[in-house]
Order: structure tokens, then C-alpha cells, then sequence
């Protein structure tokens, strides 16, 4: 075996440790590199700005915790933007596996760190089966499927709740999706009820939605963490409140880019070793 | 009768949300279309259990033929049961002293490392495989390793202090390349979608009658 | 800040974290004790989550609660239930009735999903204006010519003969760069869970760890 073909099947585990050593050092020694906004993240943004306090959001929490690293953040930031612009948000998530407790652990920081009280500033309605059933539901009586909150309080009963029937009480939905939900809130809630909807995705997802984007069937598209890093950026240079806050995606771009330095490196040499062993090989 | 019912009952079932669909404002909509949303809640919260009593099946069968790694199978349904037990008779989130409920402190410290862990573990394989498999032997291979490397240099903060253009490309490529591919798959893939649709709804295929 | 000894939840976590990434030196037993505890809990979960938030409100508390205004449920109970029946082998038909029902509503929903919330706004979105400044123009040209092209390759599965060659040609070119950009964005997507696991390792178990036995 020749040297070039060595290094093309060296042990996968020395790879492992330099994706390792290479995620590890931004997260002990931030970098602090800036932030560039997209148009994507930016409409998003927009359209919340636009909004008068006492409007309302609805964000659908249709992720999990494998997902919380990407979507997390930019839940805290756009819960943030709507507590700053006086806007309430009434949460509910349709993705079984974790959706609920993301969206309980969301609010109960933005209460923590905002003092954005339950019931005043946001609601939580909980989680519920069927995906495309409740969806339905929802845009003639909300409460015909969410009969309580996530605590169990009836809808009727909370104040904050007061005439936000179905859909055409709300000025947008927001859904933070991981897997197929986010398109369903577009072709099945947007599509049908015409109501405004944004989608903030893994990156493993975004591609797809640029397509959504450019029909105009959803107003913006928020990708990954690069998009949850721009949203924090926002936030925090129109909002000089949100200073200090955490920022978990601006920090996690730092890691991003070393770590992508060091994939970028191992593609272009493992196609360097492919190049000059094909050549010995042909020579042969 | 075995074979008539299903079918018309997966007829009916599929019929009404395509009429509510275009007589949004009549009497069905009002009086069956929006009950039938709720009562499919509540049917889908069934469904999504389903695979839990094949799963209690293989594992009890594991434990009593003593098979190999009988004794993980012990551990799940240990865990099973006490999960489950935590859902069936305690609460979610917080309780009114700002403790957690079990079944929401099991989700935060047990369940949540564990899924996010798992999936974390891809990043070294995508790594390990960029390295191994990532080649370019033909154009279209070239175009794809084009693609990948426009995105991941555009989309990092150095891609910035590389030339500030830098992110603009990716975004162009996104927003037509990207978007002409994607959009080509989400008709192609609808197409065919819509097309099985119907064919359930007029009952040539029945997915629900199983095999028999 | 006052520093305090991680709490016993984080221990937990960090620990199962650890196990897991065992995993990447080889397989052994610790992964396969955390793997096995990932899908019992996961199991649970589902039942945990399906009765609190939609079995019991939706349907348990309103029909026993008030069963005169909400005996239609009663309906929906049944359904879900015969769904159980295909454990029972005699039974197994029944079960059936509750699947095309199930299975029905949501061929119906999807239909609608796909053709007016997909196809038509998708080609809506495909018709282009052509009188556009110059970036635009080549930006509406990239975007026509790429759904066409892509939908040839897909649409004709004979063997592309003629002028139908060179346009399934080209409809791969453009699956290739955007399959590129999403293997792009997929690495971004993986590499996030792990910053999110070595934060979660850093900043809530080791630091505070360090810190107070070590008095940082």
C-alpha cells in the first residue's frame, strides 16, 4: 500500500478527533467572529417589527431536543422580539417527539429571564395529535381542539386568550419544524387560510423551503444556526435591552467555522490523494 | 362485508375534508367536517401508540427465550414502565413550588442527552465520510462538491473575512439553483402523491386491508 | 455568580452524554445501556404525552366530565380502540374499520395538501416575468429552465433520446448543485448537535465542576 493510499484509509477515528478537538476549542475559547443577515432572516424580522402591541403570534414548537442546538436559540429570539414589541404569543407544538417540553422550556426562560408572565404575555397550548387535524381545526375555533392549556386551564378562561378564535385573529404562525410539519404549515395553513407563516428549520432542512420562499407561500425562511445567529443579531441591534442576553447561535457559528475548516480541509485532501493515487494507478 | 366496509368507510373518511375543502361556508363543514378534525385528534393519539404493544411483544419474547441481549430488553421495558407510569399518574412542566414534574425532569435529564446525543454522533460520520467518499470523478460529482463547498464557506462568519461577496453567492445559489432543483422534486413528488391519493379514495389501492 | 457542584440531573445527562459518544472509539456495553434506556424512555414518553395532552383533555375529561353534551365521543373512543384489535387474531378485521377511517381522512387532507397547497403555487411560482432588469432576468431564467429540466429527468423514466437527452442532462446538473448545497447545509445541521452537547458537557458539567473543586 502507498503512502497517499494509507492516508486515504487512515483509522476514521483520527478524523473523529479532529472534528472533536476542533468543536472543543471555540466552545473554551470563544472567537467572537460578526454576523452577516440574510434577506431570509431579515423578512421574518420585518414582519414582526410591523406589528402593534396587543397583536398576536402563533409559533408551533414542532421540534425535538436533537434539534434544540438549532431551533432553540431562535425560538429565545424571536420570543424575545414579541415580548419587546409587545406582541403575544400563544405557543403549541405538533410534533410528538419532545415538541411540548421544548415549548414549556422555551417559555419558562423568556419568564425567567423577561419576567413575561404566563397568561399575560404568552400562552402555552400544549401539544396534540394528527398533525394536519388540528391544523384544520384551528382555522375555524382553536379551542374546539385545544379545550385547555398545557396546565390545564380552559381556554375560555384565560383573559389573554379573549377573541383569538381561529386563525384570522393572529397576524402570522411561526413554525420552528424539524421533518415535514413546517411544510404542512405551509401547504395545508398557509395555503388554506391564507394566514401569514414563517418557518425557522434545521439546516438539513432549509434548501427545501427556499422553494416555499420564492413562491411567496412562506414570508421568510430562518436555516439552522446560521439563521438563529442572524436573529439574535437583530434583535439585539434594534433592542438594547436584549444586551446580555444569551446568544447560543452566534457563539456555536464560531465552532461552525473551524469545524468546517477542518471538513473543507479533509474533502480537498482526500481528493488530492484520490487524484495523485488514480494517476499511479493509471500509469500502472 | 369484511372487504366492503373498510373501503367505504375509507371513502367517506376521505371525501369530507375534499368537500369541506370547496363548500367551506355549507351545513357538512359546520356540523360533520369540524368534528371529524377533533375526533381525528383523538384517533391519531391512538394510532401513535400502536407500536408500542409489538414493541412490549418482541421484548417480553426476547426475555423469555433468553436471546441474545435479553438482558437490554429487561432495561427497556424497566424504563418503559416507569416513563410511562411518570406520564399516567403525575403532571408536566413545572409544579406550582418550581419543581419539575418526574415525567418532565426524565424528559430534560434522561431522554434529551440521550436523542441529542445520538444525532450528535453524525457529525463525525458526515465528517469521516466527506473525506472517504467525497470525489470528483464526473462532472456531476464536481458540481455537487461545487455546491457543498459555496455553502459551507458562505454560510460561516470566515466566509465573510474571506471576501464579503462571499455569502451573496450562496445566497444566489439558494435562491435560484437550489430553489429550480427543490421545486422541480416538490412537483414531481406532489404528482405522485395526489395521484396515490386518489387511487385510495376511489379504492383501488387499500393500504389499510393489510396483506390478507 | 456564585458557583455551585453540577445538580444531580446534570450528572445524569453528562453521563448518558459520555456513553453515548463512547460509541465513536467502538461499540460496548455502556452505549448499549444507554441505547436501550433511550428507547424505553422514548417508548414511554408517547404514552406519558398522548394521555396528558390529548387523551385526557380531549376526550376523557369532557365525555366523564359532562358526558350528555359530549357523548358523540364516544365515536372516536371506539375507533381508537378497535384499533387494538389487530393484536387480537380473530378480531384482526375489525380493526380495519379504524384504519380506513384514519388512513381516508388523512389520503383526503393530503390530496388537497398537494394540489393546492403544492402543485398549483409551485408552477404559480415558476411563471416568471422575462422584462426584468439584467441580475433578475438571468436569476427567472436559472429558475424556468432548472423546473423544466429537473421535471424531464424525473417524468421520463424511458431512455432520453433525442432532445429530451440533453435536458435530463441538464436537469441533473441542477439536482447535483442543489443535493451539494443541502450536503452543505447537513454537515452545519450535524455539527450544531454536537455544539450543542459539548456546550451542554462545558458550560453546565465540567466548568462549574472545575470551578468549585478547583476554586476557579
Amino acid at each position: 500500500m502507498s503512502w497517499a493510499d494509507r492516508l486515504l484509509f487512515v483509522d476514521r477515528r483520527i478524523i473523529f478527533l479532529f472534528v472533536f478537538v476542533g468543536a472543543l476549542v471555540p466552545i473554551i475559547a470563544p472567537i467572537g467572529l460578526g454576523v452577516t443577515v440574510s434577506p431570509p432572516v431579515q423578512q421574518v424580522f420585518d414582519r414582526i417589527e410591523e406589528m402593534q402591541p396587543g397583536d398576536a403570534v402563533m409559533i408551533a414548537f414542532d421540534y425535538g431536543p436533537s434539534d434544540g442546538p438549532e431551533l432553540d436559540p431562535m425560538a429565545n429570539s424571536i420570543l424575545r422580539h414579541c415580548h419587546f414589541r409587545g406582541v403575544k404569543v400563544v405557543g403549541l407544538s405538533l410534533f410528538p417527539l419532545g415538541g411540548v417540553d421544548m415549548a414549556i422550556a422555551r417559555m419558562r426562560q423568556l419568564a425567567d429571564e423577561l419576567g413575561a408572565a404566563d397568561g399575560v404575555g404568552w400562552v402555552n397550548l400544549g401539544y396534540k395529535d394528527g398533525a394536519q387535524a388540528p391544523m384544520k381545526a384551528m382555522g375555524e375555533n382553536i379551542a374546539s381542539v385545544f379545550p385547555t392549556d398545557a396546565n390545564g386551564v380552559p381556554y375560555e378562561e384565560i383573559a389573554m386568550l379573549e377573541g383569538l378564535r381561529n386563525y384570522n385573529n393572529f397576524e402570522m404562525a411561526i413554525s420552528l419544524a424539524t421533518s415535514i410539519l413546517g411544510e404542512w404549515w405551509i401547504n395545508l395553513v398557509n395555503a388554506q387560510f391564507g394566514i401569514d407563516v414563517a418557518i425557522g428549520t434545521t439546516a438539513v432542512s432549509a434548501p427545501k423551503y427556499y422553494a416555499y420562499m420564492e413562491a411567496k407561500q412562506t414570508l421568510g425562511v430562518i436555516g439552522g444556526m446560521k439563521g438563529a445567529s442572524e436573529y439574535e443579531e437583530l434583535v439585539e441591534r434594534h433592542y438594547p435591552q436584549a444586551k446580555g442576553l444569551s446568544r447560543t447561535a452566534t457563539m456555536g457559528m464560531d465552532v461552525q467555522s473551524i469545524v468546517h475548516l477542518v471538513i473543507i480541509f479533509f474533502i480537498l485532501f482526500g481528493n488530492l490523494m484520490f487524484i495523485v493515487t488514480r494517476g499511479k494507478k493509471e500509469a500502472k | 362485508m369484511k372487504r366492503q366496509i373498510p373501503i367505504m368507510l375509507a371513502i367517506i373518511a376521505s371525501v369530507c375534508p375534499v368537500i369541506a375543502f370547496f363548500f367551506p361556508d355549507r351545513w357538512i363543514n359546520e356540523w360533520f367536517n369540524q368534528r371529524l378534525d377533533a375526533w381525528m385528534v383523538i384517533i391519531a393519539s391512538f394510532a401513535l401508540l400502536l407500536g408500542i404493544v409489538s414493541m412490549i411483544q418482541v421484548n417480553i419474547h426476547k426475555i423469555r427465550r433468553r436471546a441474545r441481549g435479553w438482558g437490554f430488553s429487561i432495561i427497556i421495558l424497566v424504563t418503559f414502565t416507569l416513563m410511562a407510569a411518570f406520564g399516567l399518574f403525575g403532571g408536566q412542566g413545572e409544579r406550582a413550588d418550581g419543581s419539575l414534574y418526574p415525567f418532565t425532569w426524565m424528559f430534560q435529564f434522561v431522554f434529551s442527552p440521550l436523542q441529542a446525543t445520538m444525532f450528535s454522533l453524525l457529525a463525525f460520520y458526515v465528517a469521516s465520510a466527506s473525506y472517504r467518499a467525497f470525489r470528483v470523478r464526473n462532472v456531476e460529482a464536481t458540481l455537487l462538491l461545487i455546491g457543498a463547498l459555496i455553502i459551507m464557506v458562505g454560510r460561516i462568519p470566515l466566509g465573510t473575512l474571506i471576501h464579503p461577496l462571499v455569502p451573496d453567492i450562496a445566497e444566489w445559489v439558494m435562491k435560484f439553483p437550489n430553489t429550480a432543483a427543490q421545486r422541480g422534486i416538490i412537483i414531481g413528488a406532489a404528482l405522485g402523491a395526489a395521484s396515490m391519493s386518489v387511487r385510495v379514495m376511489v379504492g383501488i389501492e387499500r393500504p389499510y386491508m393489510g396483506k390478507s | 455568580m456564585e458557583l455551585q457542584l453540577p445538580g444531580f440531573g446534570q450528572w445524569i445527562a453528562a453521563f448518558f452524554t459520555l456513553f453515548v459518544f463512547s460509541f465513536l472509539y467502538k461499540d460496548n456495553i455502556l452505549y448499549r445501556f444507554a441505547e436501550s434506556v433511550f428507547a424505553g424512555v422514548s417508548f414511554g414518553y408517547y404514552i406519558g404525552l398522548a394521555y396528558i395532552n390529548t387523551l385526557e383533555p380531549n376526550l376523557f375529561s369532557p365525555l366523564f366530565g359532562d358526558f350528555s353534551s359530549n357523548w358523540s365521543l364516544l365515536i372516536p373512543f371506539a375507533f381508537g380502540v378497535l384499533l387494538y384489535l389487530r393484536y387480537v387474531p380473530k378480531l384482526a378485521w375489525i380493526s380495519q374499520w379504524s384504519l380506513a377511517v384514519y388512513i381516508g381522512y388523512y389520503i383526503g387532507v393530503n390530496l388537497l395538501q398537494r394540489l393546492h397547497g403544492e402543485i398549483l403555487p409551485q408552477t404559480k411560482g415558476t411563471m416568471l416575468p422575462l422584462n426584468v432588469e439584467f441580475g433578475q432576468l438571468i436569476g427567472n431564467l436559472v429558475v424556468i429552465v432548472g423546473v423544466i429540466t429537473v421535471l424531464i429527468y424525473f417524468f421520463f423514466s424511458s431512455p432520453h433520446r433525442g432532445p429530451l437527452k440533453p435536458a435530463a442532462r441538464t436537469g441533473i446538473y441542477f439536482l447535483m448543485i442543489s443535493f451539494g448545497a443541502s450536503f452543505g447545509y447537513t454537515v452545519m445541521g450535524r455539527i450544531s448537535l454536537l455544539i450543542g452537547r459539548l456546550t451542554f458537557l462545558v458550560d453546565e458539567w465540567a466548568r462549574p465542576l472545575v470551578a468549585t473543586v478547583f476554586g476557579g
